[in-house]
């Protein structure tokens, strides 16, 4: 689709810009007297993204009429729920990891998402992280005998 | 010879072929798991080797970086979820022939590509590695720098349907790889005052997140589909979609050369790695190839091409080790550490102190390439099985090894939020058809790229009319440029036509 490819070459020009403008100069610092600038790949790769969004803004807005690569609805209604849901289950993991229960976080990780995606049988709910719990454990612990957590 | 005679009479022991089968079937399984790649599996196993024999150690660790480079293939090929970043061209024709019933056909052409570019390509190492040491010093840092910009030059206009936003991406992935304590003035660069990124961003939590979390979450929103078209796909009943037939063995074993080659030319020159010689591979095979078009729905050919590709790399990357003790991929820098330990330094003069060694680690190595067809072949019907489970039991299982996968690299969450964070660009890069392969081979190459622009433009003291003394970097630079052009035309020659046929269909629909 012709919008999206120009607003993502809109917002990678800018984010570019911004990059060379502000971020690299501010977080890094200038070399000694007789060292190449550490700013300089750093600086040369963003130059190309600006120039290249550039350039796919110029061929989008020419190229108007024409097919694009892109499909109608580049972001599909299902896709973004999922996306949501997947961070929701990845946020309620990490919060129980940083409460000290890796067993926890690891169960919620693969219950959460199994229910998410419509898995109601409760054997599967029970067996499938606890399965997968313990095929780590054996694997890491016991085999190659090394802690992971 | 002789010593390599007398090393297979070392190595054809029942001890040290089990501890081969070992370290084959160990990494076939590592491999097969998303972000449990050979350089993990290596690593980890590096303890394990401590109360082995010499002989017996190197061989489980070479059995188990060869066996994790196939076993990557059967991830890629079943739940398109490359067990490494090298293994992505794979899915991209592997996965539609698993969706089409001929899972079985596809792992077997992977495996036998493998095994295939695996063994010609220690071939290649045997021959080469001592006579090259001379030659290799001639690519110095202009002319390698030149051979890194044709590269991604090269992969960034054939990955993805634009060149512009494939080189957009691989500008990203140099970006995202200058992150960290820069190695010559020790000045932290974007690192927003973060220590855990002071040594930059790790590429194996980034892989995972971009490659497979990014596909979990697209597959999660077309759970429903995907299962309802895996209900109709049964693995076909005909024998032919079961096993690889005459006609595609005469079709494949020239891309099986080809790409054997390009995996042992891309091994030798160290920097580029895996992925670039299986994305080389398939745009080359994509190219040469009479339908062009019809790659990325199931043509046999290009699982080949990146197969064969992606494990001739491993054998020939111990070329410039074993030459010049300069490590031509991150297993072979692993490497270096476990022979160092077992008492064989890598360089050339391992060849003059040690030969007997030498010849023990090449027979090891053939025997690991026959052990792993046998292995593979075994084992593919168990993981053709994953084909009829349920996606939505599937992704729970990816997603959590994943982040074990990724929580392995640093033990520390950091690795779980760049994970995530590279998720979710992968995800945007994926829907707006920005390649995010190109974006991670820029990431890998860039350190090198980087290094050698600085060397070379103190080289050439910041003169271009210094260049013409290094004949290879003009020819390269010149190759870029081609390149440039010729996939730019190419690619508006496809668009050309492409609007040719949708014209007549915009006016009937406008009547």
């Amino acid at each position: 689709m012709e919008r999206a490819d120009l607003i993502s070459g809109v917002v990678l020009a800018v984010f570019g810009l911004m990059m060379l403008a502000f971020v690299i100069p501010m977080q890094i610092e200038q070399a000694p007297e007789g060292y190449v600038s550490p700013r300089l790949v750093p600086n040369l790769a963003m130059i190309v993204v600006v120039g290249l969004s550039a350039l796919l803004i110029v061929k989008t807005l020419r190229q108007t009429q024409k097919p694009t690569s892109l499909p109608e609805i580049v972001f599909s209604r299902s896709e973004m729920m999922a996306l949501l849901k997947i961070s929701t289950v990845f946020a309620v993991a990490l919060v129980l990891f940083w409460l000290g229960t890796p067993l926890g976080a690891g169960v919620v990780l693969v219950a959460g998402t199994l229910i998410f995606l419509g898995e109601r049988r409760p054997l599967i709910l029970t067996l499938m992280p606890a399965g997968l719990l313990l095929a780590i454990w054996v694997l890491f612990y016991k085999v190659l005998g090394t802690a992971i957590v | 010879m002789e010593h390599l005679l007398v090393g297979f009479q070392n190595v054809l022991t029942p001890v040290t072929l089990f501890w081969v089968t070992v370290g084959v079937t160990l990494g076939y399984v590592l491999g097969a798991l998303p972000g449990l790649g050979k350089a993990t599996g290596v690593a980890v196993a590096i303890p394990m080797t401590f109360y082995l024999q010499p002989v017996a150690a190197i061989a489980l660790l070479i059995g188990i970086a060869k066996g994790s480079a196939a076993g990557s293939a059967v991830s890629a090929i079943l739940l398109n979820t490359p067990g490494e970043p090298s293994s992505a061209p794979t899915a991209l024709d592997g996965y539609p022939l698993a969706r089409q019933g001929k899972a079985q056909k596809a792992l077997k052409m992977g495996l036998f590509a493998s095994v295939i570019g695996d063994f010609l390509s220690t071939l290649v190492l045997i021959a080469l590695a001592a006579p090259l040491a001379r030659y290799a010093l001639l690519i110095g840092p202009v002319e390698l720098c030149a051979i890194l910009l044709f590269s991604l030059t090269f992969i960034g206009g054939l990955a993805g349907r634009s060149m512009l936003k494939g080189l957009i991406a691989a500008a990203f992935g140099v970006f995202f790889a200058t992150i960290g304590i820069e190695t010559e003035t020790f000045i932290p660069r974007m690192t927003f005052g973060l220590l855990e990124l002071d040594d930059g961003i790790s590429l194996i939590p980034m892989a995972i997140g971009m490659l497979a979390i990014s596909e979990m979450v697209i597959q999660a929103g077309n759970a429903r589909k995907i299962d309802s078209e895996a209900e109709k796909i049964k693995e076909s009943a005909s024998p032919d979609d079961r096993r690889v037939t005459l006609a595609e063995w005469r079709r494949c074993l020239p891309v099986i050369g080809r790409g054997t080659l390009i995996g042992s030319v891309v091994g030798i020159l160290p920097g580029l790695g895996a992925s670039v010689g299986s994305f080389l591979s398939y745009g080359a095979t994509q190219r040469a190839s009479k339908a062009p078009e019809k790659f990325g729905t199931g043509m046999i050919e290009g699982v080949a091409a990146a197969e064969s590709a992606d494990n001739a790399v491993v054998p020939a990357s111990f070329v410039p080790l074993f030459a010049l003790g300069i490590p031509g991929s991150v297993v072979a820098a692993i490497l270096i550490s476990a022979l160092v330990l077992h008492g064989l330094t890598p360089g050339p003069m391992m060849f003059v102190e040690q030969p007997q060694m030498v010849a023990d680690l090449y027979a090891a190595m053939l025997c690991a390439s026959l052990i792993l067809l046998i292995v593979g072949y075994t084992g593919q019907r168990i993981f053709a099985q994953v084909i009829h489970v349920p996606i939505r039991l599937i992704i729970p299982a990816v997603l959590f090894l994943c982040c074990v996968g990724a929580y392995m690299d640093t033990n520390t969450l950091f690795s779980i939020y760049l994970m995530l964070g590279f998720a979710l660009l992968g995800f945007f890069a994926r829907k707006l058809d920005f390649s995010f392969v190109t974006f991670l081979i820029g990431f890998v190459i860039g350190p090198n790229l980087e290094l050698t622009f600085r060397q070379s433009l103190q080289i050439l003291d910041h003169d271009v009319m210094r260049l013409p003394a290094h004949p290879i970097a003009i020819l390269f630079a010149v190759l870029t440029i081609l390149t440039v052009v010729w996939i730019n035309r190419s690619n508006n020659r496809h668009a050309a036509q492409k609007t040719a046929l949708a014209g007549p269909t915009t006016k009937q629909s406008q009547i």
